[in-house]
């Protein structure tokens, strides 16, 4: 399992630099994840995402669909791109520590 | 100019790619894609990766294999390998394949028909590495020297001596994932010869035999599915909050009441869809639900582990897990009561459930099984729902999937609902059993390591997408918006990588989308449109 540096300790990721171990997670590990796709500093809006997609996902082992997340954070997706570079599952999911969706998703 | 291959050179070489990607060589697309070097490209491996993988093949990899840590790996991996090719030839390991796997060992006249059947051959700009006839051949000869008495021999003597060593067999790994099964090669064959049937056997062998098979497909696919529910991790009580959001959602959003009944005993339709869909594609399951409700169908989804996910990997690499998720998915409609199951919009559901799936399910386990084709024909033509044409009024094409398509013959239901249903309906060049594969079958639009995607999207899915294009040069421009029908969820993924990677939604106002939503968006009864054309 390759790992990574974050916020100044090593994580195991998979392949593609997601966290594999989420109850380790913190904030300053999404500021570091950020800071790598180039949005130096995280806003309001970036926390109300970062916060429900733990959230929910603590809550049901999968990431919610991203109809839902619109929804419940009341950003449209074309705003999520703006606040995430590579939309919610590839940057959103990410920077909140939660695993890669998988399957035909 | 890419080299030409010998069978012989798979075994030779090491660590070094035996062929390369040349995008100087891939067929030209039509403007504005005719400019390779506006476009992406393939990423590199990197070297701290190259440490780790395998990548010995043509510098992509899709399978991540860890490089042996020694010989004895090695020597045991090879032995395993050897041990698997005998188990394939014989009745009590290969009871689901074995007829179609020797009869396609012994009849190939290498007539070389086949390759030009092959869209990646064609698309790669006729690499030899890529040819159907390549992988099959050498495969052929393993079998020849390494799984026949006096093997050996036969084979100094007569067809060229390939050697099994850990070189081929992890040359051979990475290969049976360039294909696509989609056996368009089989169809071209005039001995009837199916060398996707080969290469998946390839992968059956590998998984079964060394415990080697992608992790989307295995770890994070079957293994998934038959734990938790479904390959994306989704529970079943996660499925069914998830279905009630979107019931509402939609409800909200086009006034139409949406209800989706679940585990209602004795109905006369279980429908099965894959939580993909769900997930990623909502409008298909919303638009059954509207079309099942309109038309007064006994309908239900289950919310047992499985019945709400209907894909099955298994059929792209592993006969155990097929027959397990296959059998899950009968067992909960017999449980059910339902009086048949019908798929979803998913190809190799179809396929795996409907007819791979004959040779498994006895007894009352063998429920009738319908196609979502036949059965939206039907809903169409009953005249229990009014429908208006005008409402579709703009350029559609169809996608066959090849597992709905070539491999069942289920070709007109779909051609008649959107002939009737959709003005400016018109066919790609070929379609129907013709069809390329959009590039993502077999397994591949699930699979993401390193820089596969963009293999996936450049090479495997480049006649698909030339097709496509061609099929709206009457009005190129994004002014037109034009929708390509492509009712499976792998197409669809395909689909959405590959017109992100060329921007065809900006640059040529072209969007995918599944069957179901075409008829609801031509019901009279909505008073919005239901297809969106905008990302939502």
């Amino acid at each position: 399992m390759p790992q990574m540096e974050l916020a100044g300790n090593r994580y195991e990721v998979d392949e593609n630099g997601f966290m594999q171990e989420t109850e380790k997670w913190n904030e300053d590990i999404a500021r570091a994840y950020a800071a790598l796709e180039g949005v130096a500093e995280l806003t309001g809006e970036h926390w109300t995402v970062i916060h429900y997609l733990r959230t929910y996902y603590l809550a049901n082992g999968i990431c919610p669909m991203v109809r839902r997340l619109v929804k419940e954070t009341g950003f449209s997706l074309k705003r999520l791109y703006d606040l995430f570079p590579q939309g919610p599952a590839r940057s959103a999911c990410k920077w909140a520590g939660v695993p890669k969706p998988t399957g035909c998703v | 100019m890419t080299k030409k291959l010998n069978l012989e050179d798979c075994s030779k070489g090491g660590d070094t790619p035996l062929s390369e990607v040349n995008p100087g060589e891939w067929i030209p697309l039509p403007p504005p894609y005719d400019k390779s070097e506006e476009q992406p490209g393939l990423g590199r491996i990197t070297e701290e990766r190259k440490e780790r993988w395998v990548c010995n093949l043509d510098g992509v990899v899709a399978l991540a294999l860890p490089k042996p840590e020694n010989t004895e790996e090695e020597k045991r991996a090879v032995e395993q390998f050897t041990s698997g090719l005998r188990k394939l030839l014989s009745r009590e390991n290969n009871w689901t394949f074995l007829q179609p796997l020797l009869l396609s060992l012994d009849y190939c006249a290498q007539c070389q028909t086949c390759n030009d059947a092959c869209p990646i051959y064609l698309a790669s700009g006729k690499n030899d590495l890529y040819r159907p006839t390549y992988r099959a051949e050498i495969f052929r000869r393993l079998v020849d020297k390494y799984a026949k008495p006096g093997g050996r021999l036969w084979a100094r003597l007569n067809r060229g001596d390939i050697e099994l060593n850990w070189t081929t067999l992890s040359r051979l790994y990475e290969l049976s994932y360039r294909c696509t099964l989609c056996r368009r090669c089989a169809q071209a064959c005039p001995m009837g010869v199916d060398n996707a049937l080969i290469t998946r056997e390839l992968r059956k062998l590998f998984s079964q035999e060394l415990g080697w098979a992608p992790q989307e497909l295995h770890a994070k696919g079957t293994v998934l599915q038959l734990e938790v529910g479904s390959p994306t991790g989704m529970k079943p009580h996660v499925a069914k909050d998830n279905v009630e959001f979107l019931d509402k959602d939609f409800t909200d959003a086009t006034g139409v009441k949406v209800s989706t009944p679940w585990d209602r005993e004795g109905a006369d339709v279980l429908v099965i869809h894959s939580a993909g869909d769900i997930l990623t594609f909502p409008e298909s399951p919303i638009a059954f639900a509207i079309l099942c409700n309109a038309a007064g169908i006994r309908w239900t989804l289950s919310s047992q582990v499985g019945g709400y996910d209907g894909v099955n990997y298994g059929l792209f690499y592993d006969d155990v897990q097929l027959t397990r998720i296959a059998t899950k998915h009968a067992q909960i409609a017999r449980r059910l009561k339902a009086k048949k199951i019908v798929m979803g919009e998913c190809g190799h559901q179809h396929k795996a459930l409907m007819a791979t799936a004959d040779r498994l399910l006895i007894g009352d386990l063998n429920i009738p099984r319908e196609s979502v084709m036949t059965f939206l024909e039907d809903l169409v033509f009953s005249g229990k729902i009014k429908l208006d044409p005008s409402k579709n009024d703009f350029p559609v094409t169809l996608h066959d999937p090849c597992n709905i398509v070539r491999n069942l013959g289920i070709v007109e239901p779909q051609r008649r609902i959107l002939r009737y249903l959709c003005p400016q309906f018109r066919e790609m060049t070929p379609h129907g059993v013709d069809n390329y594969c959009c590039g993502g079958g077999g397994g591949l639009s699930v699979m993401s390591q390193a820089n596969f995607t963009d293999w996936k999207v450049t090479v495997a899915g480049r006649m698909k997408f030339k097709q496509v294009l061609e099929a709206f040069s009457d009005q190129p421009g994004p002014e037109v918006k034009k929708y390509v029908c492509a009712p499976c969820l792998n197409c669809k993924m395909q689909f959405r990588d590959m017109f992100a990677y060329y921007g065809a939604r900006e640059k040529s106002g072209i969007i995918y989308g599944g069957l179901a939503e075409l008829i609801v968006n031509a019901m009279v009864d909505m008073n919005k449109p239901f297809i969106e054309w905008e990302p939502h």
